[in-house]
C-alpha cells in the first residue's frame, strides 16, 4: 500500500493527531469505533453531522466528547417546539433597570470563534429554525443586527432521536442535504461492553467522563487548511471516477442497474435525491477516510465505508415507500455497493 | 486316408487290424523284450503335406511297470534323412493298465521333400530302449517303432477342366448364423449413453461448455479468460483485463463485490482458498496500483503477469477441489 509521500509531512502529523483524537473519544464512548471514525471523517471533511439513535445510547456524550477534544468555542441549544430563529440569534431579556435588552444569542455570542454548534433534538424545532440552520450550515454566515456574521470554523452537530414522533418536525429535504453525514448510533452489542456500561461508575457520570478527555487535541482553527490540503493530496484515478459515476447512476436508477429488493417495485422507488452536492460530499468524506487509513489514493473501500452515512439521507423515495424508509434505504445502499463492480 | 485310419481306428476297423498285426509282428516279444507291450503310431494327418510343412505323430508304447525310456535312446531333434527333420521330441508317462504303463512320445517332423507329384514316403523307423528303474537293475528292453507312410503333394495349381458354364465350380457360401442385433444395439446404446454421461460429468467438473457459466465455477471462467489474455500482445491492457476477470471471479464466488479490505472476511467465508491468502493479497495490492494508484506500472512489479496467471490457475484448482462432485 502506498504511504503518504514524505513531502506531505504536515498531513502525516495531522493524521497522528486525528488518530489521537479518536483514541481520546474512545475513552469516553466505548463500543462506538465506527461512529467515532465517521465523526472524525466529518471534522476533516468540514461537514455537518446529524446523529440519530435511540434515547440514551450516548449521542450527546459523543458530541460533548468531540467538542471537548476538538477545542475552539462551543455552543449548545436544545430544540423545542416553541423555539424561533430569533432565539438562536438574539438573547432578549429585561435588565436590572427594567428596560428590555437585546444581546447576541447563542449563535452570535462567540461570533467568529464558534467552532462547534451542538443542536440537541433538532427535530423538535420548527421549520423556521431549520431554515436558519440551512443558511448557517450552507454558508457559515448569518444576518443579524444589520450586518453579516461569518463563522469560518463552524461545524454543526445535531442529534435527533427516532423514537418519538409527536411534536416533532421532520427536517426538510434541503436541510438534510446540508448535512455531510447522518450517523446512526446503536447501543453496543458486545456483552462485555454492556456489562461495563451498566456497572462501571465511570459511565454513570457523564460530566466526569467528558472531563477525563484531553482537551484541544486538534486545533480547530487549522482544520480548514488541512482539510483543503488533503482533498488535493488524495489521488482519485479515472477508474475510481467511473466507479463513482456508476454508483450514482445505480442509486438513481436501481432498476436499470439490475437491483431488486423484496416487495419493492424498483422502477417506482427513488423519487429524487443523491444530489451532486451529496456525491461531492461522498468523495470528500471518502478522501478523508483514505487519509486516515494512511493512503494517498482513493479506493472503492473508502467510498463504501462512508456511503450509507453520506448518501442514505439524500435519497428520497416515492411516498408509498417513505414509511418503510428505515428498512428500504439501507438495503438499497447495500445492494448498490454489492452490485456495482469495483473496479 | 490310411493315416487317418490310424488315428481314428473305430471307423476303419479292418485297417486297424492290419496295422496292429504289422506292429505286433514287429514288436513280437522275444525273451529279452517281454517287458514291452504293443507299440502304436498315431499320425493325425499323414497326407497332403507340402514342402516345409510340419506334421505331428504320437507313439504309444506299453512297457512293464518299472521300466522307463532311456533319454539317450530317444530320437534326437535334427535331420533324419535328406528330406526329413525331426524338430521336437517329448515323452510323457501315461496311465497304468494290467501292469503295463503307457508311454507317449510326441514327435514333430518337418518335411523338405519338394515333390513333383503326389507320392508316398516312409518316415524312418526307430527304436527306444526302456530300462528298469529298480536300483542296480541292468535289465533293459527295446521297443521297435515301425516307420509309417506319409503322402506328400507338389506345390502346383490344379487346373480344373474347362466347362461351358463355370458356375458349375461356384459353391454356395457356408451358411452364416443369423445373430440377433438387438443385444449389441442395446449394449452400444448403453455404452454411448454412459460415455456421454461421463463426458457431461467431466464437463461439469471442469466447467466446460455448456457449464461455462456455472456460478459455482466462477474461478474456472476467470482462469480461462486470464489464460486467453496472457497470450495477447498489448500487455498493459491485457493485464488490466486479467485483473478485472479475477475481480469478477471473486465477486461471483462471494455473491457480492469483494474489495481489498474484505480479503480476510472472504477467506473466512471460503476456507478453501486459505492457502492463497498471500497471492490474493498481492493481487489486491496490484489491482489498487493498476486502477487507483498514481503509477499504474507499479502493479506489474507487485504481481507480474505470470504470477497473476498462476494465481488464477490455483484459484480454479482450489475451487474445483472444494466443489468437486457438484457439492457447490
Amino acid at each position: 500500500m502506498n504511504q503518504i509521500r514524505p513531502t506531505d509531512t504536515a498531513l502525516t502529523d495531522w493524521r497522528q493527531a486525528a488518530l489521537r483524537f479518536e483514541a481520546e473519544i474512545a475513552k469516553a464512548v466505548i463500543g462506538q469505533e465506527r461512529a467515532i471514525r465517521l465523526v472524525t471523517i466529518a471534522i476533516f471533511a468540514r461537514g455537518h453531522v446529524l446523529l440519530e439513535g435511540d434515547v440514551g445510547v450516548g449521542k450527546t456524550t459523543l458530541l460533548r466528547a468531540v467538542a471537548r477534544a476538538l477545542g475552539g468555542a462551543y455552543e449548545r441549544v436544545e430544540g423545542t417546539v416553541d423555539m424561533m430563529p430569533s432565539d438562536l440569534i438574539t438573547h432578549t431579556y429585561l435588565a436590572e433597570d427594567g428596560r428590555p435588552r437585546i444581546e447576541p444569542g447563542p449563535v452570535l455570542r462567540r461570533s467568529e470563534d464558534l467552532s462547534v454548534f451542538f443542536f440537541n433534538e433538532i427535530n423538535r424545532a420548527r421549520p423556521q429554525v431549520h431554515s436558519l440552520m440551512l443558511r448557517l450550515m450552507a454558508e457559515r454566515s448569518v444576518q443579524a443586527f444589520n450586518r453579516e456574521y461569518r463563522f469560518p470554523h463552524l461545524q454543526v452537530f445535531a442529534d435527533r432521536n427516532r423514537v418519538e414522533r409527536e411534536e416533532t418536525f421532520e427536517l426538510p429535504a434541503a436541510a438534510r442535504d446540508r448535512f455531510l453525514m447522518e450517523i446512526g448510533l446503536e447501543a453496543p452489542t458486545d456483552p462485555g461492553l454492556r456489562r461495563r456500561l451498566a456497572f462501571d461508575p465511570l459511565f454513570h457520570d457523564t460530566d466526569a467522563l467528558v472531563a477525563g478527555i484531553a482537551p484541544d487535541v486538534i486545533d480547530q482553527a487549522s482544520v480548514a487548511g488541512i482539510a483543503a490540503a488533503l482533498q488535493h493530496g488524495i489521488h482519485a484515478s479515472p477508474a475510481l471516477e467511473e466507479y463513482v459515476v456508476r454508483l450514482w447512476a445505480a442509486i438513481r436508477e436501481p432498476a436499470q442497474a439490475g437491483i431488486a429488493l423484496p416487495d419493492v417495485a424498483m422502477e417506482a422507488l427513488v423519487q429524487g435525491g443523491a444530489s451532486p452536492r451529496g456525491v461531492a460530499f461522498l468523495i470528500r468524506a471518502a478522501r478523508v477516510r483514505a487519509w486516515l487509513e494512511g493512503r494517498d489514493m482513493l479506493l472503492p473501500e473508502d467510498l463504501r465505508a462512508v456511503f450509507a452515512e453520506t448518501m442514505a439521507h439524500r435519497i428520497f423515495l416515492e411516498p408509498v415507500y417513505e414509511m418503510r424508509r428505515e428498512r428500504i434505504v439501507p438495503a438499497l445502499c447495500r445492494a448498490v455497493l454489492d452490485t456495482v463492480p469495483a473496479p | 486316408m490310411s493315416g487317418r485310419a490310424i488315428t481314428t481306428p473305430r471307423h476303419r476297423r479292418p485297417l486297424r487290424a492290419l496295422w496292429l498285426a504289422a506292429l505286433l509282428s514287429a514288436g513280437l516279444p522275444s525273451p529279452a523284450e517281454a517287458q514291452i507291450g504293443t507299440v502304436v503310431v498315431r499320425s493325425p494327418r499323414p497326407f497332403g503335406l507340402f514342402v516345409g510343412d510340419r506334421f505331428a505323430a504320437t507313439v504309444e508304447i506299453e512297457a512293464a511297470e518299472g521300466f522307463a525310456p532311456q533319454a539317450a535312446s530317444l530320437p534326437k531333434p535334427g535331420p533324419l534323412t535328406a528330406w526329413l527333420d525331426l524338430t521336437r521330441v517329448a515323452v510323457a508317462p501315461g496311465p497304468v493298465r494290467d501292469g503295463n504303463r503307457l508311454w507317449r512320445l510326441s514327435l514333430t517332423y518337418q518335411t523338405f521333400y519338394a515333390a513333383l507329384d503326389v507320392r508316398r514316403l516312409d518316415v524312418p523307423a526307430f527304436a527306444v530302449t526302456f530300462a528298469s528303474e529298480a536300483p542296480r537293475a541292468t535289465t533293459s528292453a527295446v521297443a521297435e517303432v515301425p516307420g509309417w507312410p506319409i503322402s506328400v503333394s507338389p506345390l502346383r495349381e490344379i487346373q480344373p477342366p474347362p466347362v461351358a458354364d463355370p458356375v458349375e465350380y461356384m459353391r454356395p457360401e457356408g451358411a452364416s448364423p443369423r445373430r440377433d442385433p438387438a443385444v449389441p444395439r442395446t449394449l452400444a446404446g448403453g455404452f454411448a449413453a454412459s460415455a456421454l454421461a461421463g463426458l457431461a460429468l467431466l464437463a461439469r467438473d471442469r466447467a466446460w461448455w455448456p457449464f461455462r457459466h456455472r456460478p459455482a465455477r466462477a474461478f474456472a471462467a476467470a482462469w480461462r479468460q486470464v489464460r486467453r489474455l496472457a497470450a495477447r500482445r498489448d500487455a498493459e491492457a491485457a493485464y488490466r483485463e486479467a485483473l478485472l476477470a479475477l475481480h469478477r471471479g471473486l465477486d461471483r464466488t462471494d455473491g457480492r463485490r469483494v474489495m481489498g479490505e474484505d480479503l480476510a472476511g472472504f477467506l473466512a467465508r471460503h476456507p478453501a482458498y486459505g492457502a492463497l491468502a498471500q497471492p490474493l493479497d498481492r493481487f489486491f495490492a496490484a489491482s489498487r496500483d493498476a486502477f487507483f494508484g498514481r503509477d499504474p506500472s507499479a502493479a506489474q512489479r507487485t504481481c507480474p503477469f505470470p504470477d497473476l496467471v498462476a494465481t488464477a490457475r490455483r484459484l480454479a484448482a482450489a475451487e474445483r477441489a472444494a466443489r468437486g462432485g457438484g457439492a457447490a
